[in-house]
């Protein structure tokens, strides 16, 4: 035990000291932590700027909607913006089309008008538009999902109202009913409680995945390169004649996944820390947003921000505890196979080809986790959250968005655990022998007869 | 046979295409400086590499001063240099060094005092540098030669092991090996080393064996084997007038019914004769060839005429560095 300690202590403080080891530990945060707030901040400025103002109206159907919309469409901008008074002129223009007047023409004029920057983008009602049918915008911000909203409900809500008055209900009252708009607000149920909606749990998932993912490349490359260098220095034969090749191997990997877990460990707490000194200006903008929207009277933008704000995933200790489980069966697993390749080859070009079959395992479980994602209880879920190679990193996307049985779990911790010993025994038979092993690179009846001939 | 450092009984190891070593036995006493000979391909590693518990041999047993080389502890207490040496690149010296001291089972302080010690008896920690600092990949061959050799010595172990050590040595670094060899001889350690440089072995070892094509073709002490081998021996110089008389001593050489094997170093021969001839038939005829005899004297053969005698000179791998070079 002495032994393994000092192989992982040598291992660890090695890497540690590493001047790149230092350098992405510490710059990494700053990058993730622009990964989290820069899309965020970013959608918060475009829905404040989502304004609509200066577009043409093109009224084609002989019943004055245009300029019912064009009043909506004005009684929708905040209040906050023009302190109270009526807001200002949002420079909008409604051209009423005469029925039986080529509608093209007007189009095509308007889009000239758009086209010159003197108008910000056109809407076209016909009769289809009174009778709740359809619309048209057509405008450079057509792409902008809170424009386009704000248009489609002012065309709607007119076009609800005008039929209701067409059958006989008092405009009042039509106003009245109208502006009540129902909210649906959704809870992730599980067995032990109640949670928010999915939408911060499929980001937690998302990201600890990738995590998951990268870490075991990462860390189980740098296994590999640790044991090629011990082989291509020479410096193996040297090493065996004082501890044996297993505990060199487990020194090795314990050694590795303890940096690998040091640096997760810093990233998590840097990127938390970056993250409490941002998060007040952050909030600040958000709640100023947040009213904008509620101005309104609650739109479907301030039901997004809502959960986006209070969208922190529900996640419990043991969770988090099963979340480390499958780390360290997924990195095991696939170091002890990254160490075997290491000892089977001479140099960096013979390991790239050697090293195919391990990596498409993992880029395999990989393409797997979109799939997983968009249906998380499907069979396909089901059998990759199983699978020994795929299951450490599908299992914690699938139980971070779904209450997964426990018997699914623990088959797929156990199958993992198994699949860890019988890797480890072989890696440990490859790595033996090929350790000393100097020339061309094994076939794999050659690797049989290693595995057979370690003793 | 507890007086044992190493004792090695019928170990046989079989590789898919070939035998490397067969049947071999090995008894090398406490203390003494013992020598592994044989051409190159000869098994000698592969004889190391199972002393050292790396290799597992097919059969027979290896006991190391006293308990089965599958007992870690027993590592602990021996020294090993690798034919091929090497060491983590990127590591400071002085780091590698307290990593493999500390394997051995030393102390973290302990190893750090040795080890200025020995970079100090080997110059490589100066008043005006210490590379002990520096990273491995910094230091010369040379050095890095020697940094391994501390490796190989820094927990005091009562059984060194080297393999083929003077390869690639240049001189000075193989004068600084001999004395450490002699040294640890003298602190009574046992050190047992391979190599192919019969000069080396002839100066240095106490006992040795001779191993071709896996099997022992002989072994036991320096002075035994010589003594064993003895008298058919001729050491012959010839004087001044050696080139006029040259074709008839070739000739009178070439008698495969007197001379076995001629060793023909121009003026100098190192001759054996053959079975049933006698040493004044060979005189007289060298005399009558016309040459001027400078010395002629039954000798003891060196390990080289024996190693070329037993192993015999077809063996591949036999010419490679048998000059001595080191």
């Amino acid at each position: 035990m002495a032994k393994l300690w000092v192989v992982i202590k040598r291992e660890y403080l090695e890497r540690v000291q590493n001047k790149w080891f230092v350098i992405s530990t510490l710059l990494a945060p700053l990058f993730f932590s622009a990964l989290i707030f820069l899309p965020a901040l970013l959608t918060l400025r475009s829905m404040r700027s989502a304004q609509v103002a200066n577009i043409i109206i093109l009224d084609a159907t002989g019943a004055g909607m245009g300029a019912r919309v064009d009043s909506s469409i004005r009684a929708a901008r905040p209040r906050a913006e023009a302190g109270g008074v009526p807001a200002a002129d949002p420079g909008m223009q409604v051209r009423v089309v005469e029925p039986g007047a080529p509608l093209a023409q007007a189009e095509s004029l308007a889009s000239r008008d758009v086209r010159a920057g003197t108008a910000g983008g056109y809407l076209v009602l016909d009769a289809g538009s009174l009778a709740g049918d359809s619309a048209r915008y057509a405008g450079p911000n057509a792409s902008s999902r809170a424009v386009v909203d704000k248009i489609e409900r002012a065309a709607r809500d007119v076009s609800l109202g005008m039929r209701l008055e067409g059958a006989g209900i008092d405009p009042a009252k039509v106003q009245q009913l109208t502006s009540k708009r129902l909210r649906l607000s959704a809870e992730r149920l599980t067995a032990t409680g109640r949670g928010r909606t999915g939408m911060g749990n499929v980001m937690f998932g998302m990201a600890v995945t990738l995590l998951l993912y990268l870490s075991i490349i990462l860390y189980g490359q740098n296994v590999m390169r640790g044991v090629m260098e011990e082989k291509q220095t020479r410096v193996a034969e040297v090493v065996v004649s004082s501890v044996s090749p297993d505990k060199l191997l487990a020194g090795k990997i314990l050694g590795v996944g303890a940096v690998g877990l040091t640096q997760q460990i810093l990233w998590f707490a840097l990127t938390a820390g970056i993250g409490a000194y941002v998060a007040p200006f952050f909030a600040k903008s958000a709640r100023a947003v947040a009213q904008d929207m509620m101005a309104q009277g609650g739109s479907a933008g301030a039901r997004d921000m809502s959960a986006m704000m209070g969208g922190m995933p529900s996640i419990t200790i043991g969770q988090v505890a099963l979340l480390l489980v499958f780390f360290l069966i997924g990195y095991f697993l696939y170091s002890a196979l990254f160490a075997a390749v290491g000892a089977m080859v001479n140099d960096e070009r013979e390991a790239q080809q050697a090293l195919g079959p391990v990596m498409i395992l993992l880029i395999g479980s990989s393409f797997l986790m979109q799939p997983v994602m968009f249906n998380p209880s499907s069979d396909l879920a089901r059998w990759a959250s199983l699978i020994p190679f795929s299951s450490p990193i599908i299992m914690p996307l699938r139980m971070t968005m779904v209450q997964v049985p426990p018997l699914e779990i623990a088959a797929s911790v156990a199958g993992g655990l198994l699949m860890v010993f019988l890797f480890s025994w072989l890696a440990a038979r490859i790595y033996r022998v090929g350790l000393l092993m100097y020339g061309k690179k094994p076939s794999m009846a050659e690797l049989a007869r290693w595995v057979r001939q370690a003793a | 046979m507890a007086d044992l450092a190493i004792e090695v009984r019928g170990v046989s190891k079989r590789y898919a295409q070939h035998v490397a070593v067969r049947d071999l036995s090995l008894a090398v006493p406490r203390g003494a400086v013992y020598g592994l000979l044989g051409p190159n391909g000869a098994g000698k590693t592969t004889t190391i590499r199972m002393l050292l518990n790396i290799i597992a041999p097919d059969s027979g047993t290896i006991t190391l001063l006293g308990r089965s080389n599958r007992d870690d502890a027993v590592l602990d207490r021996i020294g090993y240099l690798p034919e091929e040496r090497g060491l983590y690149k990127k590591m400071q010296v002085r780091k590698v060094l307290r990593f493999l001291a500390e394997l051995k089972g030393v102390p973290g302080a302990e190893a750090d005092r040795r080890i200025d010690e020995w970079l100090e008896r080997l110059a490589l920690k100066t008043a005006d540098k210490d590379w002990g600092a520096a990273k491995v990949d910094e230091l010369s061959r040379g050095m890095q030669q020697k940094a391994q050799f501390i490796g190989t010595l820094l927990h005091d172990p009562d059984l060194v092991i080297l393999d083929e050590p003077f390869s690639g040595l240049d001189p000075i670094n193989a004068q600084a090996l001999k004395d450490a060899v002699v040294d640890l001889k003298r602190r009574n350690k046992t050190v047992i080393f391979s190599t192919h440089l019969m000069d080396n072995a002839e100066r240095m070892c106490d006992a040795v064996c001779i191993i071709a094509r896996g099997e022992k073709v002989l072994d036991g002490s320096v002075a035994g084997v010589k003594a064993e081998h003895g008298g058919s021996h001729i050491a012959l110089s010839l004087g001044d007038n050696a080139a006029a008389a040259k074709n008839g001593v070739a000739a009178v050489l070439g008698d495969r019914s007197l001379v076995r094997r001629a060793d023909d170093q121009n003026r100098f021969f190192e001759i054996e004769l053959a079975p049933g001839a006698s040493p004044q038939q060979l005189l007289h005829r060298v005399i009558a060839a016309g040459a001027s005899v400078e010395r002629f004297e039954l000798v003891q053969p060196s390990l080289h005429q024996i190693f070329l005698q037993r192993v015999g000179a077809d063996n591949l791998g036999v010419e490679v560095g048998m000059s001595g070079h080191g």
